[in-house]
């Protein structure tokens, strides 16, 4: 047979060595060194995540409430465990802690005006607190981490909570990274390093190696704070289940966890993809702690890592949660992956909702970079309003599903509202599946 | 002079009462700290503060101002996250001392344990026995000087931290480098010495020209892969 | 993590309220470890008898289990002293029997009985709760003795009952006992070599490693410096860790320093503990203590 005939040329690609693999080999292959980028894990999920889950509204077993006429409960309140001032919130979706170094000035001050328009509250992030945020932020949440950038007494006293992180779902176990052209003469000044480093910043707190010492350290934050505001302990999801028990152990009012599916300003890719559980897995875990211990409901739980969408949000608290940290989806609102300026998503050699780039600090919608000509794409104002709707929308699809549901509080949500689609997230949830009115491996 | 006890009394209410009478613009004394945590954090106000015997944890931590004394020996932690003030401990400092401090003056007058001056972003650290491992990791800003020796690991990771070791080092971190110093140092060395130190402690310690300057070699800055060989030990 | 404490007799007297010294200590470090108690404490020798110390069942215990291991025993010889107090069973038995025999004897009576500890001059109670529950249960402060070791336990990765309580006794070692502040992180890969070797583990916590450990390198001759030195190389992750056997008391901290121990002598007496509060709270202001370094190694013996 001559090659001219038409048998069609057949390309057989390795299941082991995709095109991704054969990109990472060669690069590292040229660099030497591990990959980082932002963004969050690029992994397909085939895991049990929040879509493998359905609700079950009322029908004839139950009687749901009128849409926007029947209220709806969305009141939140965090800390009641030991704190003084606990923390009241209108809706239960909350801006997480990320950096002013990992974000842009305008991204910091567009979130914190956008979350206190509707009664949701913001965070600082690595590198402390500026200014603009505590003046545009109703409730503002400290965090303390690691690396102690900017940490000052007299910020963690004007804040409403102390969020005492041990570590986030995108990079359990290690520390951040701000690459050279994100450490900006202002950063650098807030964070008190050189211009220009790589800034590693640390895996474990310079002066507590343990829970034994996070009791004492607990202690000496509410001292620093009068005994007034709530003290939250972030965890990345790793060993769910013993963390949350610790951190309730030593003292926590609200315990946050972060699951692998949580984004990052620049982590290794590998921290990214490969370590921490799934949020799915990890609302689980922590909830079946609390319950352990005697402490759900005294104990708030905060879920976070990759919630897209008041649907997330909903089976999230419906499995326990009592609110919900978003981080990328506020992003992804503020402009982030929008087809703006697409020349230079190109330039990045990436395209509108293909970029993961907030590491380069060449964000193309100026949310993640210290460019100011940058910083000029995302005008305050608009951003901000951009946030509320998001939180609004959000906040709308969580009571629409809870009245469905029956219920007249968001709270009142709970996992018997759901059925899983799937035999692992039967398994892991303790849901029914869904055509077997049986919980799998039960 | 205001007098307090410890005994019979939460940390709480200890601090409350330590705040209240700097307030008043009295200098405090606090008697039998038993090596308690927590004792004298988040103290904002000027004024003098002595704690008569040991400290736990975190004393003085997150501190703004204040001038601390305390006879005996101090946890972990010490310090930690001053903005301003000043810190002295008779005795020995456990580990992490100075840790994460933004400013003011930490003296230890005995041993400091592992990690001493962690992630300092700026302030002065003297110790006039040694340190403990890996002192100085991480160090961002400001200075620390080590009159006795120091143990391994010395320096590891820092930024612009300024080092100083009047004894033996047992051996640098990554990235420590030894380096000339300058009249300047010498200077300050004997200043910041002379100005923090008994005359007779002072007295028989090195001299600002015998100490030696630790900083940062300044290659893990920024990853280049020429300089493999120094990120292998430290990734 | 947790909160350890020990104490060490330098005179040769055993008649000092050691139990007290040691239960003070751990009531100070109540706040590390709200969740178990348990001490290791050394009487004089009792005309070379053993003295075993032995778990019935986590429900406390009944007349079966008790008549069973009586019955068991009493085929090797007889047992004197015999008493039950707070779910433990205790007796006396020839201390020229195989140790390993006994304990075999004992245990074979059911999958819940377990040697809690077995020496010529050691006695281990531990249970859930508070040093001062234990001090209720078994008045621990009456006990006579030259010097012991205490834990307040803070629960990690495992369960929280009886036999994951600390001290743990090095297993089939007379009078050697160990308490761990830490965790070993590479347990579960020392574990499965020692189980390859037919080592019975009890619990699913790491610090009953250090136990085993110290017994096999006990018994094959290593002095107790020997065998804490070998951890250091040996043992990852986490650990301040003290080690008790007859006659001496010693501790080991690992390389990185994450976990604080701080001790301090005079010529009588020699103290170690997790935190400065708990030898203050006992000794005063006077004593002179300093916190160990990373890789010390310390033994007192007489």
């Amino acid at each position: 047979m001559s090659e001219s005939s038409s048998t069609p040329r057949v390309l057989q690609k390795s299941g082991i060595f995709s095109s991704s693999v054969i990109e990472d080999i060669q690069t590292k292959a040229e660099s030497g060194i591990y990959r980082i980028r932002g963004y969050g894990t690029l992994r397909e999920r085939r895991w049990a995540t929040f879509d493998d889950l359905t609700f079950l509204p009322c029908s004839l077993t139950r009687i749901p409430l009128e849409g926007y006429r029947e209220k709806c409960s969305t009141k939140t309140v965090l800390g009641s465990r030991f704190a003084e001032k606990p923390i009241e919130l209108d809706i239960p979706v909350m801006i997480t802690g990320m950096s002013w170094g990992a974000l842009s000035y305008n991204a910091k001050v567009a979130l914190a005006k956008g979350a206190s328009e509707i009664g949701s509250s913001n965070t600082t992030g690595d590198g402390g607190m500026m200014a603009a945020e505590r003046e545009n932020s109703k409730t503002l949440i400290y965090e303390v981490l690691p690396s102690r950038y900017g940490i000052n007494v007299h910020h963690m006293r004007m804040s409403d909570g102390i969020e005492l992180t041990i570590g986030q779902g995108a990079k359990p176990g290690t520390g951040g990274l701000l690459l050279e052209t994100k450490v900006s003469d202002e950063i650098s000044k807030q964070r008190e390093l050189p211009v220009g480093v790589d800034q590693r910043s640390p895996a474990r707190h310079p002066d507590m190696l343990g829970p034994d010492d996070m009791i004492i350290k607990i202690e000496e934050l509410r001292e620093a704070t009068g005994w007034q505001v709530p003290i939250f302990v972030k965890l990345g999801a790793s060993r769910v289940y013993d963390d949350v028990k610790l951190a309730a152990k030593a003292g926590a009012d609200v315990v946050v966890v972060d699951g692998m599916e949580g984004g990052t300003g620049a982590s290794p890719a590998i921290f990214q993809d490969h370590t921490g559980i799934p949020t799915l897995a990890a609302v689980c875990e922590a909830r079946a702690a609390l319950e352990d211990m005697g402490l759900y409901g005294k104990v708030q739980l905060i879920i976070a890592g990759g919630i897209r969408d008041g649907v997330d949000a909903a089976k999230a608290m419906a499995l326990g949660a009592d609110a919900i940290y978003i981080g990328t989806a506020a992003l992804i609102a503020l402009n982030c992956n929008r087809p703006l300026y697409v020349d230079d998503y190109h330039k990045l050699g990436t395209e509108p909702h293909f970029c993961h780039h907030c590491h380069t600090g060449q964000c193309p919608v100026g949310v993640t970079t210290q460019d100011p000509e940058l910083m000029k794409r995302l005008p305050i104002d608009e951003a901000a309003e951009r946030v509320t709707n998001l939180l609004r929308a959000m906040t709308l699809e969580i009571q629409m599903l809870a009245r469905s549901c029956g219920k007249s509080d968001v709270h009142n949500l709970e996992p018997e509202d759901m059925a899983a689609l799937t035999p692992e997230a039967s398994a892991i949830c303790k849901v029914p599946l869904a055509g077997t009115r049986r919980v799998w491996g039960s | 002079m205001a007098e307090l006890t410890c005994e019979g009394r939460t940390i709480r209410e200890i601090n409350a009462e330590i705040r209240r009478l700097l307030k008043d613009g009295e200098a405090v004394t606090v008697s039998s700290p038993g090596a308690r945590h927590n004792l004298g954090v988040a103290l904002l106000e000027s004024g003098d503060v002595l704690f008569d015997g040991s400290v736990g944890y975190y004393c003085a931590g997150l501190i703004d101002g204040v001038k601390v004394r305390i006879k005996g020996s101090a946890g972990w932690g010490l310090a930690e996250s001053m903005l301003s003030g000043e810190v002295i401990v008779e005795g020995n400092a456990g580990n992490s001392a100075g840790a994460a401090i933004r400013g003011g003056a930490l003296v230890v007058q005995g041993d400091s344990g592992a990690r001493t001056g962690v992630s300092m972003k700026n302030g002065l650290i003297i110790v006039t026995g040694s340190c403990g491992y890996m002192s100085g990791f991480m160090g961002q800003g400001g200075k620390m000087i080590i009159c006795g020796d120091a143990a391994e690991a010395f320096g590891d990771s820092m930024y612009e931290t300024i080092c100083f070791v009047g004894g033996e080092i047992a051996d640098l971190g990554n990235d420590a480098i030894v380096a000339e110093s300058t009249d300047e140092d010498k200077q300050f060395l004997d200043a910041s010495l002379t100005r923090y130190l008994p005359a007779s402690v002072r007295a028989n310690l090195p001299d600002g020209g015998d100490f030696k300057k630790v900083v940062s070699g300044r290659k893990l800055w920024n990853f280049k892969k020429s300089e493999w060989k120094t990120w292998e030990q430290a990734l | 993590m947790c909160g350890i404490a020990g104490y060490y007799d330098k005179s040769s007297d055993s008649t000092g309220l050691i139990g007290c010294t040691v239960l003070d200590m751990l009531r100070a470090l109540g706040c590390r470890g709200p969740d178990s108690a348990g001490v290791a404490l050394y009487h004089a020798p009792a005309d070379g008898d053993f003295v075993l110390q032995i778990k019935l069942g986590e429900a406390g215990h009944s007349q079966n289990p008790t008549e069973n291991v009586i019955a068991k025993v009493s085929a090797l010889s007889k047992p004197k002293d015999v008493s039950t107090t707070g779910g433990y069973l205790r007796l006396m038995i020839d201390g020229a029997l195989d140790p390993g025999r006994v304990a075999a004897a004992v245990e074979s009576t059911g999958s819940e009985v377990e040697v809690v500890s077995m020496g010529r001059r050691l006695e281990i109670v531990k249970q859930v709760g508070s040093p001062d529950r234990l001090e209720e249960t078994f008045r621990i402060s009456e006990f006579k003795g030259s010097h012991g070791i205490g834990h307040t336990r803070m629960s990690t990765e495992s369960k929280v009952d009886l036999s994951h309580s600390q001290p743990f006794w090095a297993h089939g070692c007379p009078d050697v006992a160990i308490v761990h502040n830490g965790h070993i992180t590479n347990y579960h890969k020392l574990r499965r070599q020692y189980e390859q070797h037919g080592t019975r583990f009890y619990t699913e916590n790491d610090s009953e490693i250090i136990g085993v450990y110290v017994a096999q390198g006990l018994s094959r001759g290593l002095s107790l410096e020997e065998v804490l030195h070998a951890a250091l190389a040996d043992w990852d992750g986490s650990f301040s860790c003290l080690v008790s056997t007859a006659d001496a008391m010693g501790f080991v901290k690992d390389s990185f320093a994450h976990k604080p121990l701080l001790f301090g002598e005079t010529d009588g007496f020699a103290v170690v503990a997790t935190e400065e509060v708990a030898l203050r709270a006992v000794f005063g202001s006077e004593l002179k203590v300093r916190e160990a370094g990373a890789r010390e190694v310390k033994v007192w013996r007489n």
